[in-house]
């Protein structure tokens, strides 16, 4: 599995940093990070280029390599990265040109095989969504700071699962919340937050959400094999239906302490582009994380 | 649903999102090619601005690559009928075209050779008595420098010099922050100021020089240009100075000059002979501009520069090439031969005519209304579109409002030279936008007071010193 976390300024980006590295190890997976500049207008791209270089050489750094050296520090102090994980070590920190406005970091003394620091610039979602392709990410991990047409956009373009870490708190206690319904990308949402709280023995809260559909039936079936399935796995939950607005029921329910995980919903692109969808709905609304899987 | 049908869909979405303004200038493009042509002016005038409002859109919110822009230009030139393709092709290349490419190669010979070090030596030698005259020959000399060498040359130069001396500045506090944008703020607005200052510090100066040459028969020679230019610099730099210590107030305490002040001193730069003939070959070439520039043009002398420093093997191609931004020397041509076939097919003269028509619909007034118009038009319009693009485009306008007064012409490019406004507005603007320090919003509330003073600055020295040269 393939994680990307992005992240911005270092003030913020610790509880991304902090639960982005936790979901990584709880599925070993290849973790990147990855700072992106700010976009720059093609009249200067070369001139900003070239000024960047200089920085560098003169150890001065081009914006988001102090950023990305103090998300390696961080990871260390945290355990998360060990010392032994070190590679090839360097003098100086290097850093290699790739492809279109990609740069790979190496880092000066220590640097671990197990995480990519990657630095680029442009506007960030063009920048995700070229980072998911070209290395099949599974999941995109990124602070809730942006707008929300930003987080709306980034469930709507990039091809990977997408979390959207928001008052998140590192030493707090946290449980799953996981609501359940007949679509696929909701069977992908159970997968992810079996093995997560499978791996960090965390509480998972199972619902759905009934709206006196001819569904409902279907759904109440999906709540109870999916209770079987934690249960089986010796996973501590505990199973609820609700009824009403799926959205407004679901933002009601998630307090502070919770992780939400849902599907993506199945609706046509063109129809949640305009008007948006329930999940992305949720991701907005709640007051703590959100990843929505694909 | 389908899954390919899903994943198409979304494709497309997503092409559409990232080219709506490509979507949106075509559609503006059709609609207006299918009214009937305003009266008084050309089919192929009429044409030629339909094309210049699509380059504006395009260039303006970048949804598709310069080259793009550049290549669509010609072509719809040809397509629309506004000129033949020979005559397209013959307005593609001149002297300011080969200034684009020749300065931007130039600049990047010299920024290769690692002349910050010695730079820094020399400002530390004049003005590192104290902090606050520190920052203000940085300013000085950044403005001096770039009035000959353009912008983006002095800016990669003087901005090491500058982020070394606020490194490690506490940005949380206030007094550090003001520090460190009083310091980066000093380098880039000398920088954008001395760009106004001779024929050489900026492209859009070149591109008025031949527009003047080709449509008015006024030539200005680089001496000419430095006397009507020079003293504004001045004045704009002390204002400068004012504007930053009132908008920024700081103590200064965290900066350290005597830190840089050790790790300059104790790097070796005295043997370095890359130094001493980089000097002697931008003296050589900076005199050129001053003697020559009748005779060769100043693209060829700024190509000359390029080329010596590539014979001495003090700079290979691959550098250059590398770091050439092609595009822009593209999109420069492109839309210099747009300019030319504006002003052929008589659209100017239209503008200009609907320009003084809106005019005499004021009160009447004893101030020329037509000046601050044009001045104020260009500087805000460099501000969204870069100045040597508002120019290339403006510039025929601008000369055809007063044709035998060149102080027009001149109040536009120097106008257009106000980039305090916006950071797209110049690659001094956008490096600075880069280091990710200075935000948007501060870049435009001190750039505001700079714009509006550089304006009445400009203002008073057309009305009261121009006209005594």
């Amino acid at each position: 599995m393939n994680i990307l976390i992005a992240i911005g300024g270092k003030e913020y980006s610790k509880p991304t940093l902090d639960l982005g590295m936790k979901i990584a190890n709880s599925f070993e997976a290849t973790t990147t990070i990855a700072y992106v500049g700010k976009k720059i207008s093609q009249f200067s791209e070369k001139d900003v280029s070239v000024v960047h270089q200089n920085l560098d050489d003169r150890e001065l750094y081009r914006p988001g390599v102090r950023t990305l050296e103090w998300a390696y520090d961080f990871l260390e102090s945290k355990n998360y990265i060990k010392k032994k994980d070190s590679g090839v070590n360097f003098n100086d920190n290097l850093i290699i040109d790739e492809e279109n406005s990609r740069m790979r970091l190496l880092l000066k003394g220590s640097h671990s095989n197990k995480i990519d620091l990657i630095l680029r610039t442009g506007e960030i979602i063009d920048q995700l969504r070229s980072e998911v392709e070209s290395n099949s990410h599974d999941i995109t991990i990124i602070g809730g700071g942006g707008n929300k047409g930003m987080h709306h956009k980034l469930v709507q373009f990039i091809d990977s699962s997408v979390m959207v870490v928001k008052n998140y708190s590192v030493n707090k206690k946290y449980k799953i919340l996981l609501p359940v319904n007949n679509s696929l990308g909701s069977n992908k949402a159970i997968e992810i937050a079996q093995q997560f709280a499978k791996s960090k023995k965390m509480a998972v809260e199972i619902i759905t959400v009934l709206e006196n559909k001819s569904s409902d039936e279907e759904l109440k079936s999906i709540l109870k094999k999916t209770e079987k399935k934690f249960t089986n796995a010796g996973i501590k939950n505990t199973a609820s239906i609700l009824e009403g607005d799926p959205v407004q029921s679901v933002v009601k329910y998630a307090k502070d302490d919770c992780l939400v995980m849902l599907g993506v919903s199945p609706k046509n692109p063109i129809l949640k582009y305009f008007f948006g969808s329930k999940p992305i709905s949720i991701a907005q609304q709640c007051n703590c994380p959100v990843l929505i899987a694909k | 649903m389908n899954e390919s049908y899903k994943i198409i869909s979304s494709s497309m979405l997503y092409w559409f999102s990232q080219k709506k303004w490509f979507v949106f200038s075509v559609l503006l493009a059709i609609f207006l090619l299918n009214l009937s042509t305003p009266i008084g002016l050309s089919v192929p005038g009429y044409h030629s601005l339909i094309i210049l409002l699509m380059v504006f859109t395009l260039v303006t919110f970048e949804p598709i690559p310069f080259p793009a822009i550049a290549l669509l230009t010609l072509v719809l030139q040809v397509l629309l009928g506004v000129a033949p393709p020979d005559v397209v092709a013959a307005s593609f290349m001149n002297d300011a075209v080969l200034f684009v490419m020749g300065s931007l190669m130039f600049a990047i010979a010299i920024v290769h050779q690692g002349l910050d070090i010695r730079l820094a030596k020399v400002i530390i030698r004049l003005f590192g008595k104290s902090k606050r005259l520190f920052l203000a020959g940085l300013m000085t000399i950044s403005a001096i420098l770039s009035s000959f060498l353009g912008e983006h040359t002095i800016i990669a130069i003087m901005l090491p010099i500058g982020l070394s001396v606020v490194k490690n500045i506490d940005t949380k506090q206030t007094d550090g922050k003001n520090a460190v944008l009083l310091t980066l703020f000093s380098v880039a607005y000398g920088t954008i100021i001395g760009s106004i200052g001779t024929p050489s510090g900026g492209a859009r100066n070149v591109i008025m020089i031949n527009y003047l040459q080709e449509f008015s028969s006024i030539h200005i020679d680089y001496w000419e240009w430095m006397k009507h230019a020079y003293p504004i610099l001045i004045m704009q730099l002390v204002v400068a100075y004012f504007v930053l210590q009132f908008a920024f107030p700081t103590t200064l305490k965290n900066i350290q000059i005597q830190g840089y002040k050790k790790k300059v001193a104790k790097s070796n730069t005295k043997n370095n002979i890359n130094h001493l003939f980089s000097f002697v070959i931008i003296l050589f070439i900076v005199i050129s501009w001053f003697l020559f520039n009748e005779q060769f043009g100043l693209g060829i002398i700024a190509l000359c520069g390029a080329l010596i420093f590539m014979i001495c093997g003090m700079v290979s191609w691959e550098v250059i090439n590398k770091n050439t931004n092609w595009g822009v020397i593209l999109l420069f041509a492109a839309t210099i031969s747009l300019g030319f076939q504006i002003n052929e097919t008589g659209a100017s003269s239209w503008m200009v005519e609907k320009f003084n028509a809106m005019l005499a619909l004021m009160p009447e007034s004893d101030l020329n209304l037509s000046w601050p118009f044009m001045a104020i038009l260009t500087g805000l319009t460099a501000n969204f579109f870069t100045s040597s693009a508002t120019i290339s485009l403006l510039g025929p306008m601008a000369i055809e409002l007063q044709p035998t007064d060149i102080s027009f012409a001149l109040s536009a490019a120097i106008a257009s030279g106000f980039s305090f406004l916006t950071v797209i507005s110049s690659p001094t603007a956008m490096i600075l936008y880069s280091t990710g320090l200075v935000s948007t919003k501060t870049f435009f509330k001190v750039g505001l007071l700079m714009f509006t003073s550089s304006i009445v600055i400009l203002y008073l020295m057309s009305k009261f010193y121009w006209v005594t040269l």
